[in-house]
C-alpha cells in the first residue's frame, strides 16, 4: 500500500484530476462531434456530389459533342449524297432539256423551212396562175392583131377560139417548146 | 522538473495543476479552431479548413480500411489526435516552463504557470482509460456480451490461458498507452530544460550557451515526436477499437 501511494505521489497521480480530465475528454469529444465532424461529413459529402455531378456533366458533354460530331458527319454525308444526286439531277436534266431544245429548234426550223417552201410554191403557183392568165389575155391580143391583119373576121374568131382552148389546155407553152 | 505537475491553487479541495491550466488552454485553441472553422466553412477549403478536413479524412479512411464501424471510431480518434497533438505542440511555445506562478510553498523560484498537458500521467492515464473501456463498451455492443466474454473465458484449458492473458493484456494496453506519451513528452521537456540550462565554465566563469541556437535541433526532434506520439496513440485506439467491435 505504501508503495502503490508513494507511486501515485511521485507521479501526482489524483483521483479528482483523473476524473476532471476524462470530463474535460468527454465535453471536448461532444463539442468536436456535433460542431467539427458533422460539418466536415457534410461538407465532404456535399463536395463528392458535386465532383461526382461535374465528372457526370463533363462525361455527358462529352458525350453529347461526340453525338452532335457524328450527326455533323452524317449531314455532311447526307448534303454532299444530296449535293451530288441534285447535280446528277440538274446535268441529266439540263441534258434533255438541251436536247429537247434542239429537238424543238430543228423541229421549228424544218417547219419555218417547210412553210417558206410551201408558201414559196404558193407563191410559185400564183404568179404561175397570173402569168399564165396574163399570157393568155396578151397571146390573144396579139393573135388578134396579127390575125385580123390576115383573116376574115370568121376565120379569125376560130383561130382565135381554137387559140384561146390551146392556151387554156397549156398546149401554148407545148406549141412554144 | 518533477514528475507529479505543479499544483498551483486549490479551488475547495480540487487541485488546480498547471497541467490542468494547459489543457484548459488547449481546450479553448480548439474551440477557437472550430468556431473559426464554422465561420470560413467554404465548399471551396481554404486555410484551417484545409488542415481539419485533412485530419479527419485521413482518420476517417485509415479506420475505414481496417473497421466497419467508421463512424463510431472516427471520432474518439480524430479528438484523441487533435487534442494530444496541440498539446504537445504547445509544449514547444515559448512561456512553457519559463513563466513562473508564485504558488504557497513553492520557494522562491516559483512553479511553471504552463506544462504540456501530455506530460501529466493523470492526463495519458485518464486518455488511456477512456480509449480502452470504449472499446470494451463497444465491443458488448456490437457483439454482444456472450461473445465478450467469449474474448476471455473458455472451456479449452488452452484458450482459457489465452484469455487470461487477453485479460492481463487489457490492463497492460492502459499502462502501456499512458506510460509511453508521457514517459516521451517528459522525457522531451527535461531534455529541452537540461539543454536551455546548460552552461560552460572557462576558467571558473560560467558562460551560457546561445540559448536561441542550441536548443533549434531538440525543438525540431520534439516537434517530431509530438507529432508521432499523437498518431501513435490514436493509431493505437483505432486498432483496439477495430478489433474490439468484430466478432471473435
Amino acid at each position: 500500500m505504501e508503495t502503490i501511494n508513494y507511486i501515485l505521489n511521485l507521479f501526482g497521480l489524483e483521483g479528482n484530476l483523473f476524473i476532471a480530465q476524462v470530463i474535460n475528454f468527454a465535453i471536448l469529444l461532444i463539442i468536436l462531434k456535433i460542431f467539427l465532424y458533422k460539418p466536415i461529413a457534410q461538407i465532404l459529402e456535399e463536395r463528392k456530389a458535386k465532383i461526382k455531378q461535374g465528372l457526370d456533366d463533363a462525361e455527358n458533354a462529352k458525350k453529347a459533342l461526340a453525338d452532335a460530331d457524328n450527326q455533323k458527319t452524317k449531314i455532311l454525308k447526307e448534303a454532299k449524297v444530296d449535293a451530288d444526286k441534285i447535280l446528277e439531277n440538274t446535268k441529266a436534266s439540263s441534258e434533255s432539256l438541251k436536247q429537247q431544245s434542239a429537238q424543238d429548234a430543228k423541229k421549228q426550223a424544218t417547219e419555218i423551212v417547210d412553210n417558206a417552201k410551201k408558201q414559196a410554191q404558193d407563191e410559185f403557183a400564183k404568179a404561175s396562175k397570173q402569168v399564165g392568165s396574163m399570157s393568155v389575155e396578151l397571146s390573144k391580143k396579139i393573135v388578134a392583131k396579127i390575125l385580123s391583119e390576115i383573116f376574115t373576121e370568121d376565120d379569125k374568131n376560130a383561130v382565135l377560139a381554137k387559140a384561146v382552148e390551146k392556151i387554156e389546155q397549156g398546149g401554148y407553152e407545148k406549141t412554144t417548146n | 522538473m518533477t514528475l507529479a505537475p505543479s499544483i498551483l491553487f486549490h479551488i475547495g479541495s480540487f487541485p488546480v495543476t498547471n497541467t490542468l491550466v494547459t489543457t484548459l488552454v488547449v481546450d479553448v485553441i480548439i474551440i477557437a479552431l472550430v468556431i473559426v472553422f464554422n465561420r470560413c466553412l467554404s465548399l471551396y477549403p481554404k486555410g484551417i479548413q484545409n488542415f481539419l478536413e485533412m485530419v479527419y479524412e485521413y482518420f476517417y479512411n485509415s479506420t475505414k480500411e481496417i473497421s466497419s464501424k467508421v463512424d463510431i471510431i472516427s471520432p474518439w480518434v480524430i479528438t484523441f489526435f487533435i487534442f494530444i497533438v496541440i498539446s504537445n505542440v504547445l509544449g514547444q511555445f515559448p512561456g512553457f516552463e519559463t513563466i513562473r506562478f508564485y504558488a504557497a510553498g513553492s520557494g522562491e523560484e516559483g512553479v511553471p504557470l504552463f506544462r504540456t498537458a501530455t506530460s501529466d500521467l493523470n492526463v495519458t492515464l485518464a486518455f488511456a482509460t477512456i480509449s480502452i473501456v470504449m472499446c470494451h463498451f463497444y465491443s458488448i455492443k456490437y457483439t454482444g456480451l456472450k461473445s465478450y466474454i467469449g474474448r476471455f473465458v473458455s472451456l479449452s484449458p488452452i484458450f482459457l490461458f489465452v484469455g487470461l492473458l487477453e485479460f492481463i493484456g487489457e490492463f497492460t494496453k492502459v499502462i502501456s498507452l499512458s506510460c509511453r506519451l508521457f514517459g516521451n513528452l517528459f522525457a522531451g521537456e527535461s531534455v529541452m530544460g537540461t539543454i536551455s540550462s546548460m552552461s560552460l565554465k572557462i576558467f571558473g566563469i560560467s558562460i551560457p550557451l546561445p540559448f536561441f541556437a542550441v536548443p533549434v535541433p531538440f525543438m525540431m526532434l520534439e516537434l517530431m515526436v509530438a507529432v508521432i506520439q499523437a498518431i501513435v496513440f490514436a493509431m493505437l485506439t483505432m486498432t483496439f477499437m477495430s478489433i474490439m467491435v468484430e466478432k471473435h
